[in-house]
């Protein structure tokens, strides 16, 4: 119990490093630091509706970052959750066009499956050039981020494009409001019910069964997995999958919740975010949902700034990146501190 | 055929000067992700100084004196807090998409492009049809070669590799991984500061949010393919410059029947495969990528 709560506590002294460094680039660009503190953490949980605003950012962000955290945890690099969150959305949109006209309750399961199997798809390469053939998935993984980029840009310009919409921004055609799940400004019931079979799901497959187990020995030791008669490669491979499959989700989610069709950027940070979230949760389910919502209010106060204080959202960004730059710290000095009285480590 | 070799020098040489940087990091032992980040400040901190000391001199050094500072972070944060270099590099690359952002935003006021009236001055008529490239350009072979001097013939970079294979080892016979990690580091800071420099004032003079496009991961896939040698990565460079090239000529070519924005992709998908036959050819480039110590802590 004592060692979660340094793990705990630790995380919350370096974000505590990353928001002093934040204060420091926002008065160096010529901002009040306080000020702009107060803003985001204003906008993210404290105005009136502000918690539904988090909660809607964070749903998607729980369901890949529990992804992202099931391959890190089988010792994969797997970051290209952005891209697989994109692919799926794309899949999923490809698949409303193919299925208008038919019965929601028919057609919304099948674009859910339809975005899964895309995002899946998405991280099988990488996880088959690198247990195949032991290509870096870190470079694979982020390359596949930019195509997908560049695939959502296509469609959503050419196949899937709404020819009604402005210029500003190439979106495909609006999903029929029958096979939305949500409304475009948030949560649903069923948006949630979505969320928590993933997280209840996934804390099983960690912690009460012989893959996620063997998955994290693997990430730990793969050679003693290796020697024990474990297929490392087929751990491997089913955690790229499942990590690309819930991206794939978290994208589908988006096209047929808030969002309602895809558009060329949409969410640029989401991948990056959702890794961060895992690294701060430490990998586990529990504190993957809790960081989730953490960042989840990031990100509203993110849509928040620009309008209310007339503050750039790359704010956020340079938050977000700063906590990137801490979280995987560990000071000797720290842990001395916080473990004062306690057994050495 | 002129054209197509100064379109490749143009996109050519940032990537190059970038690659240099990640192979003297990756030597070090360092994966530096934050390529990408420090490739951006230097575009932009040229670009703004440019703007406030009418000097392109004043303006590289302010963009070197920026990517050094944040080169040193990146080394406190890796070395001394034992941070995940991979994590702490892609920090590091938010770090500088944002804050250049914020920056712009901050000094101009709004979030386009900043047009400066000079950039880095050009080689001149004497050079022909070449004499529109910048000097910077005709430095990168020098550049590449006093790398290579420096990091296969001198004292130091023969210990910058030790410490970077097998720190325990370089320790034994006196030499300190930690302080040749901060100056590996610190080297690229500048390298990278001349890349971002080049790439936004040297054909062109203006800065845009973003306008790395990914260049510094594509520069760190340059540092795998080329086995972390400077000539070998310089080539790797110059080759995902020609496929870029060659996009860009498809583009012009075939756009009418392959939409643009899939050749666009080619770049990523060469550096794809160079990572794959890297991997293939050596038996695998593979990350640091183990959990492990983050689990067990």
């Amino acid at each position: 119990m004592k060692d979660s709560l340094v793990t705990v506590a630790r995380s919350l002294i370096f974000v505590a490093f990353a928001l002093i460094l934040c204060a420091l680039v926002f008065q160096f660009a010529g901002y009040n630091a306080p000020v702009m503190l107060w803003a985001v953490a204003d906008g993210a949980f404290l105005r009136s509706g502000a918690i539904e605003q988090s909660l809607r950012w964070a749903l998607p962000l729980f369901i890949t970052a529990v992804g992202v955290g099931i391959s890190f945890r089988a010792g994969f690099f797997n970051i290209g959750a952005q891209g697989q969150f994109y692919v799926g959305a794309i899949c999923a949109a490809f698949a409303a066009e193919a299925f208008k006209g038919g019965p929601a309750f028919l057609v919304i399961p099948a674009l859910i499956i339809a975005g899964t199997l895309g995002g899946a798809l998405w991280a099988l390469w990488p996880g088959l050039l690198r247990l195949r053939s032991g290509t870096d998935e870190v470079i694979t993984t982020l390359m596949g981020n930019f195509m997908a980029g560049l695939l959502l840009v296509y469609v959503t310009s050419g196949p899937l494009k709404d020819p009604s919409g402005s210029g500003q921004q190439a979106s495909s055609r609006p999903l029929d409001a029958a096979y939305r799940i949500s409304d475009s400004l948030g949560i649903s019931p069923t948006t949630i019910a979505i969320g928590a079979a993933v997280g209840i799901l996934m804390w099983l497959l960690v912690n009460r069964t012989a893959f996620g187990v063997l998955a994290s020995l693997a990430g730990r030791n793969g050679t003693m997995v290796e020697w024990q008669g474990a297929r490392l490669w087929k751990l491997g491979l089913s955690s790229f999958i499942i990590s690309g499959a819930l991206a794939g989700l978290a994208g589908t989610i988006e096209f047929m919740g808030p969002n309602g069709r895809i558009a060329s950027g949409f969410l640029p940070a989401h991948g990056f975010t959702a890794i961060l979230i895992a690294l701060v949760a430490n990998l586990s389910v529990v504190g993957t949902a809790a960081a989730a919502v953490f960042f989840g209010g990031l990100a509203s106060a993110a849509l928040y700034l620009p309008i209310m204080a007339g503050l750039p959202a790359a704010a956020i960004d340079i938050i977000n990146a700063a906590i990137a730059l801490f979280i995987t710290a560990r000071s000797k000095l720290v842990d001395q501190v916080l473990r004062l009285g306690g057994r050495p480590s | 055929m002129n054209e197509i070799i100064i379109a490749i020098l143009r996109s050519g040489t940032p990537l190059i000067y970038v690659t240099l940087a990640g192979v003297i990091a990756q030597r070090a032992g360092v994966w530096n992700l934050g390529l990408e980040g420090l490739m951006i400040m230097g575009a932009c901190a040229t670009i703004v100084g440019i703007m406030l000391t009418n000097s392109i001199v004043a303006a590289i050094l302010i963009a070197i004196l920026i990517c050094v500072l944040a080169s040193v972070l990146l080394w406190f944060v890796i070395d001394r807090l034992k941070a995940n270099p991979i994590i702490a590099g892609l920090g590091l690359t938010g770090l500088g998409l944002g804050g250049t952002a914020l920056a712009v935003q901050s000094i101009f006021g709004s979030q386009a492009s900043v047009t400066a009236p000079f950039g880095i001055p050009k080689l001149g008529p004497a050079f022909g049809a070449y004499g529109v490239l910048s000097i910077a350009v005709a430095a990168m072979p020098f550049v590449v070669f006093g790398m290579w001097v420096m990091l296969r013939r001198t004292r130091f970079g023969l210990r910058l590799a030790a410490c970077g294979e097998h720190p325990f080892a370089a320790r034994s016979v006196g030499a300190n991984p930690s302080r040749m990690r901060l100056v590996a580091l610190a080297i690229g800071g500048v390298l990278c500061a001349i890349g971002g420099a080049e790439l936004a004032a040297g054909s062109l003079q203006f800065f845009a949010q973003g306008m790395t496009a990914g260049r510094g991961f594509m520069a760190f896939a340059a540092v795998i393919f080329g086995a972390s040698h400077p000539v070998g990565a310089t080539f790797a460079a110059l080759f995902f410059a020609v496929v870029g090239a060659l996009g860009i000529r498809a583009q012009l070519m075939f756009g009418d029947k392959i939409p643009h924005d899939l050749l666009q992709a080619l770049p990523y998908l060469a550096t794809v495969f160079g990572v794959w036959l890297s991997g293939k050819l050596r038996g695998g480039a593979k990350a640091a990528s183990s959990f492990a110590e983050l689990k067990d802590q």
